[in-house]
């Protein structure tokens, strides 16, 4: 862990919503840092900026001031076909709904961000078929999605977003819209993905999968209010 | 690697034409009707065009035609010396002053009308005998097919020969060579040498060189006709007849140059109009008809193309509403597509593509449509149309152009959305 650099970091990043004296204020003045390979868990009341946090880390939105490093680099002044090929490039995103594209088979939605990076197809499928074998769905490449489970879509979903090879895999409650038995499955994959060395952030309500992460940022309304390192985190279950 | 790309966004459009078929063939509609409409109105307009324009080479754009005619009725009751005999039209004065007097004349041809009824054994037939030069053939491209012309000898002689056209071989019903038979004009009779080799004259033609709308022409030499029939024309009609006389029924006036035609004509005019006290002649300037055409021509088109264009913009709003339907109802997709890495421009790409897949596709049917319309409204009426192979061209290009302008406003609206909020949508 000695050699590890952060992937993300965060100085002083606020965000604000509406102009004048109708300004509210998401997020204020956090700072925090993202190692590689770190699986970090990002817990707080709804309400507390979680989503506004998600946003901004996957490059969807710019915060109002302050700077968001990505791999070294200041993203936050990017324009928007900057902060698109940002968002092709380093980041996987996986949604509580999978947002899969019902009118593609499950092998093109898994292609959609090579598309967009320009790789030619024939490299494309072979990358995706790759992919898709790897959360266990070879034999689905024609199904749509409407012709998959929920847990299968949202492997789809996990394959798509390691198309690229992204630096950061962002989620938001990835099991949210899974039963308990397919979720843990799920997030059995997010664990191999973090042993395999992904960098993984993961929004979630849900204390039981908060618990199992080796690192948690709490907010509250728009600040830090808790970082557990991994360690910490340990030493605050053996308290318990 | 472009080209792939490119191929690989055209087959995501067509896909979804494909996917809401019904939907994409009615909004492809307008685009049918748009195009169709175009095609079909360029067909009739340029065959039309076409038509008048040969009619009025037919009559030679050097040339200038002039007809007597009978003058208004009130004119002549003041000319009380003659009650019986009614003399009017050009007369060989005003053709050899003509040619004296205007040098850009090259020629000057002389016609006598000789309004005898024609007879084939005891059978009548209908007829229009005309007395022209051997020239006057050459003038108005009559070309012999069988037989022969008039030669030199033929007017020196006064030979008792004609011409005449197939139609009028009908006639005589009967299946040996008209060539060689002898016909009666009034009680004259005349020998068939030749065979005209078009069917007849155009409309426009008939028109400007005074012959009547059923009779067929027969062509004598112009001094046999002076010499057998002469000016008088005596006309038995029903109860009624008419004796008058006219010198020249018909001169035609070739110009030296296409660029002498108008001020000849009209210094012609001023000199007829000094030298006869009533308008009995008409002068018609097949150039000055081309011009006139060409100008009420181009007046149709432009309200052909005002027409077109209306039909081609409700097309292309019927284009632009169902694409804007499409995007608030694909807004998930948009989302999606954006935060794997959508920049706006792919999105826009996208949805063009889509716009141009249906205009095109539309227009190419509007193509189809309009040919086949066309050749509907040839069959149905009397119009000539003319298909061009550059209409499939110029269908694409409307197509493309409609598709650009009504497509790129949803384009953008799909490119310029939020892709937080988009994502949101369900």
């Amino acid at each position: 862990m000695s050699e590890s650099r952060p992937v993300i970091e965060l100085r002083g990043l606020s965000k604000d919503y509406g102009s004048g004296d109708s300004t509210i204020t998401v997020l204020s003045e956090l700072s925090l840092s993202i190692e590689e390979g770190e699986f970090v868990g990002v817990v707080g009341a709804s309400g507390s900026g979680k989503t506004t946090l998600m946003n901004i880390l996957g490059c969807l939105d710019s915060p109002t001031r302050g700077n968001y490093l990505l791999n070294g680099t200041d993203v936050s002044g990017y324009n928007d076909d900057q902060l698109s090929r940002i968002r092709n490039a380093s980041i996987g995103f996986v949604f509580q709904s999978f947002n899969l594209v019902e009118q593609l088979t499950v092998l093109e939605n898994v292609e959609v961000p090579l598309f967009y990076n320009r790789t030619p197809r024939k490299h494309r499928r072979a990358i995706c078929m790759e992919q898709i074998e790897a959360v266990g769905l070879g034999h689905r490449l024609r199904h749509h999605p409407s012709q998959l489970s929920g847990g299968e879509c949202q492997r789809v979903a996990i394959a798509r977003a390691l198309a690229n090879n992204p630096a950061i895999l962002l989620t938001d409650e990835p099991t949210g819209n899974l039963d308990t038995k397919i979720g843990q499955e799920v997030l059995n994959l997010f664990h191999n993905l973090h042993e395999d060395g992904r960098t993984i952030i993961m929004v979630t309500h849900n204390p039981e999968i908060a618990l199992s992460l080796p690192r948690v940022i709490e907010l509250r309304d728009g600040r830090v209010e808790d970082d557990h390192a991994a360690r910490t985190f340990l030493d605050r279950m053996e308290v318990h | 690697m472009f080209l792939e790309r490119v191929i690989e966004v055209w087959g995501l459009g067509l896909r979804n034409i494909w996917r809401n078929k019904l939907r994409s063939f009615l909004t492809m509609l307008g685009m049918i009707f748009g195009v169709g409409s175009v095609i079909a109105m360029l067909s009739v307009g340029a065959g039309a065009r076409h038509e008048i324009l040969s009619a009025i080479q037919e009559l030679g754009i050097r040339n200038i035609i002039v007809n007597s005619v009978k003058p208004p009725e009130e004119t002549t009751e003041e000319t009380t010396e003659d009650v019986w005999k009614d003399k009017y039209g050009l007369t060989f004065e005003d053709a050899d002053y003509i040619t004296a007097a205007l040098p850009s004349v090259e020629r000057l041809l002389r016609v006598n009308r000789i309004p005898k009824r024609i007879w084939y054994r005891s059978k009548r037939l209908e007829g229009a005998v005309l007395g022209v030069a051997p020239e006057y053939l050459e003038t108005f491209a009559l070309d012999v097919s069988r037989g022969r012309r008039f030669t030199e000898m033929d007017s020196r002689i006064r030979a008792r020969v004609c011409l005449v056209r197939r139609s009028f071989v009908k006639q005589l019903n009967t299946t040996e060579d008209a060539i060689g038979m002898w016909i009666k004009i009034g009680t004259q009779p005349f020998q068939i040498i030749g065979l005209l080799a078009d069917e007849e004259f155009k409309s426009h033609t008939r028109e400007a060189l005074a012959i009547d709308g059923v009779s067929q022409e027969i062509y004598i030499p112009y001094s046999t006709s002076m010499h057998i029939f002469g000016t008088a024309n005596y006309v038995q009609r029903g109860g009624s007849h008419e004796y008058s006389e006219i010198d020249l029924d018909q001169i035609v006036i070739t110009a030296k140059r296409d660029e002498d035609v108008f001020i000849t004509s009209r210094i012609l005019k001023t000199m007829l109009d000094n030298m006869h006290e009533k308008v009995d002649y008409n002068i018609i300037v097949p150039l000055e008809l081309m011009r006139q055409r060409e100008n009420t021509s181009r007046v149709f088109n432009l309200v052909m193309i005002l027409i077109a264009s209306i039909s081609l913009l409700v097309g292309g709003i019927g284009i632009a509403n169902i694409m804007l339907a499409s995007i608030t109802e694909r807004t998930k997709e948009i989302g999606i597509r954006r935060a794997l890495g959508a920049r706006r421009n792919d999105i826009v790409w996208q949805f063009l593509t889509e716009t141009l897949a249906i205009a095109v596709i539309g227009g190419l049917f509007g193509c189809l449509a309009g040919i086949a319309g066309t050749q509907g409204i040839v069959a149905l009426t009397s119009w000539k149309a003319i298909i061009e192979p550059h209409y499939v061209g110029l269908s694409l290009g409307i197509s493309l152009t409609v598709g650009v302008v009504f497509g790129i406003y949803p384009a953008r609206r799909a490119a310029f959305m939020d892709p937080i909020k988009a994502l949101r949508r369900e």
